[in-house]
């Protein structure tokens, strides 16, 4: 049971920015994708979301093999995808208690009662340290950067995805907040969830550590490899794997 | 002295009624482009409908109930057409020296109190529709509340037209004395029906030094060719304060002029409006923020939707005179439009004419936010649902300014229904921009 991207080429505004990308995550595994600034990785993370901003032009999107290439967002998050962004939307007049469970019940058949969602709310809440105070905020409306990123990993929290896409969440983070949400990930972790995380540096890789390592230039996946690859790149720097590149291809 | 102003006030009909002969049916016109027009208003078709009285609250017509709710408020005073059908008032109240009751009855009970205060700030002379009102208004409100005085529960008036052909000319007067507190709800409500109708309104409040007002007017007109043309006015003494909240929710065509004036030193107003259109509803609101004197403060915020093929147009002005300094007030409205055929205009403007005020002002015309749908979509929540809970959340802070539980789950109820009613066309019109 897998999320299997096939292929990819995605383009925007007549410029294609990813040149044929396949990534295979499967349920209970941990894989890190990296690469420099512009490379392409948040390109990956929404077109697997299906941000229709973004335009797929040869590929596929599988989940446990069904085709969701030309799904809706809502359609794939149903599914079982869920992204938390690097730049969350900010929702102004809902406050995060209401916005979180109008997502669960989204994916229900049931409503959730509404002592059960408080419960799930409440133990999520005291994993990530959030304050209850919180959820009657407007969600992300003049949120911190750290308070915008645990409100993503509350939501992964209360959602139960099977695959977690998480873009850059360690970006603008102290070291304190870091090891809240990276805690907060580690404790998701389990035989249930596919986790797909997306960074340019490797420090959140101190605290949760990837089985799989994927590194992107150009729109490309250039190299694959366990965690040692994360340590070789934190040695070494992306120009290191730009000079490598260059030279297999004859450059 | 009863008679005496009884008599002064048939005086002020008959000139009011020369001006209206006088006066032509208006076009309001605004930089060339805007125009709200009259045109296809049948006048010489419409008529004042009288009514039997009715007993008790349970007997009044369902649009009214459906919209108080079954608790029968603390204060009620219902016209339906051109009849004062219903009045009522917890005896605690009444005992205390509230009075609130139809203008018509308070002109023969209470009339040094109407006479000190009745048309201060409205004028006869200023259009056709003005005088109409003064020349005919039948039924009417009138409110008290005595020196002192502090009433929690809202007092509320109903405005109904029942049928098609009514006209209906309508004027509430409020007064709330010195320190005295209290809460006014005021309706225009009609069931959805076939052919035309005419509502013109006035309205004006007082709030004497120190006592506090909070207004809140929902007009829903239904589906009828409901026109309505008020002038409204909200007047704010030393150290008063109002909060006035007007939510238009529904009128085949709507004029109306709002002014809420600080005239005194210490005054303060929070004016916050919203309006929803849909179909071919045009709606043209002008309101001011008059600063008569210094340290006063304002804290205006509108906002409105629109659907369909209607027009909504919003101008906010704020006024300082001269000499006003020490004024600190603030006007945003926004407009969003749902429908690719809807047009809306929100305009702030600003007259100043002293130093030392800080004024600000800023106005926004726009579409739903396509980062918060795509956002809300990735969490499973199907795109007319996003849309629907963003416009919610998108008036939702007009909406809580209110503080009246009630009210607001009202308010929510038919934004809610509304926005059902035009989903198709407005997910279709999102989606559509999502992938341009």
């Amino acid at each position: 049971m897998s999320l299997e991207i096939q292929n990819l080429h995605v383009r925007t505004d007549e410029r294609e920015i990813l040149h044929g990308v396949d990534l295979n995550v499967a349920k209970g595994e941990i894989h890190a994708l990296m690469g420099p600034n512009g490379s392409g990785k948040s390109t990956l993370a929404n077109t697997i979301m299906g941000n229709p901003v973004y335009e797929i032009t040869e590929g596929k999107i599988l989940l446990d093999g069904d085709d969701l290439t030309e799904a809706e967002p809502d359609e794939r998050a149903r599914a079982g995808i869920f992204m938390a962004f690097q730049y969350p939307a900010s929702i102004p007049g809902v406050s995060v208690a209401n916005f979180l469970r109008t997502a669960v019940n989204a994916g229900r058949e049931e409503a959730i009662k509404v002592k059960e969602f408080g419960a799930l709310l409440r133990e999520n809440m005291d994993l990530l340290k959030i304050d209850p105070e919180f959820t009657k905020r407007y969600l992300n409306d003049g949120f911190s950067g750290g308070e915008k990123k645990r409100a993503e990993i509350l939501q992964l929290a209360m959602l139960a995805p099977s695959i977690a896409v998480l873009d850059e969440t360690d970006s603008g983070l102290d070291i304190d907040a870091l090891r809240v949400v990276a805690d907060g990930v580690k404790a998701m972790q389990g035989p249930e969830i596919g986790t797909l995380i997306i960074t340019h540096y490797t420090r959140i890789l101190e605290y949760i550590t990837p089985q799989f390592v994927h590194i992107m230039l150009d729109g490309r996946i250039v190299r694959e490899g366990g965690p040692e690859l994360a340590d070789e790149l934190e040695d070494k720097g992306y120009d290191f794997v730009r000079d490598e590149v260059a030279a297999a291809n004859g450059g | 002295m009863a008679a005496s102003f009884a008599e002064q006030l048939s005086e002020r009909r008959k000139a009011a009624l020369e001006i209206y002969e006088r006066e032509p049916v208006p076009t309001w016109r605004r930089s060339g482009f805007w125009t709200t027009t009259l045109r296809h208003l049948r006048l010489d078709e419409l008529e004042p409908r009288h009514y039997e009285p009715v007993a008790t609250f349970g007997d009044l017509p369902a649009t009214v109930t459906e919209a108080l709710g079954d608790e029968e408020p603390a204060g009620l005073v219902v016209q339906r057409g051109a009849t004062s059908v219903y009045s009522a008032l917890d005896p605690e109240l009444a005992e205390q020296g509230v009075v609130l009751t139809s203008l018509e009855r308070a002109v023969s009970e209470h009339p040094e109190l109407v006479e000190r205060w009745y048309m201060k700030r409205l004028s006869a002379d200023d259009g056709k529709f003005a005088a109409a009102t003064a020349a005919f208004w039948s039924g009417g409100a009138f409110l008290h509340v005595p020196k002192g005085v502090r009433v929690e529960r809202p007092l509320q008036v109903v405005y109904l037209i029942d049928e098609p052909g009514t006209a209906q000319y309508a004027h509430t007067l409020g007064v709330v004395a010195e320190n005295a507190d209290c809460r006014l709800r005021e309706y225009c409500l009609a069931p959805d029906f076939e052919g035309q109708a005419l509502h013109a309104g006035a309205f004006e409040l007082y709030v004497e030094a120190g006592g506090r007002a909070r207004v809140a007017h929902l007009q829903d007109w239904g589906s009828g060719e409901v026109y309505d043309v008020s002038e409204k006015r909200v007047e704010i003494a030393r150290d008063a304060h109002a909060t006035w909240i007007p939510m238009h929710l529904g009128g085949h065509l709507t004029k109306q002029k709002l002014d809420i004036i600080t005239a005194e030193k210490g005054s303060d107003m929070r004016h916050s409006g919203l309006y929803f259109t849909q179909g071919h509803e045009h709606l043209d609101l002008f309101t001011t923020d008059l600063h008569e004197q210094g340290h006063t403060t304002g804290d205006t915020v509108w906002k409105g939707a629109l659907t369909g093929t209607s027009r909504a147009s919003y101008e906010g002005l704020i006024h300082i005179v001269y000499g006003a300094q020490e004024t600190h007030t603030y006007l945003q409205t926004h407009s969003m439009l749902l429908s690719p055929k809807a047009k809306g205009d929100a305009i702030p403007s600003l007259i100043v004419k002293t130093d030392n005020v800080s004024a600000s002002h800023g106005g926004t015309v726009g579409e739903i936010d396509e980062t918060q749908v795509y956002y809300m979509m990735t969490r499973g929540i199907p795109r007319a649902e996003a849309v629907r809970i963003l416009v919610e959340g998108y008036f939702e802070p007009v909406v809580q300014r209110l503080e009246d539980e009630s009210l607001e789950a009202l308010v929510r109820a038919r934004i809610a229904g509304k926005l059902a009613e035009a989903e198709e066309q407005v997910v279709e019109f999102t989606a559509q921009r999502a992938s341009a």
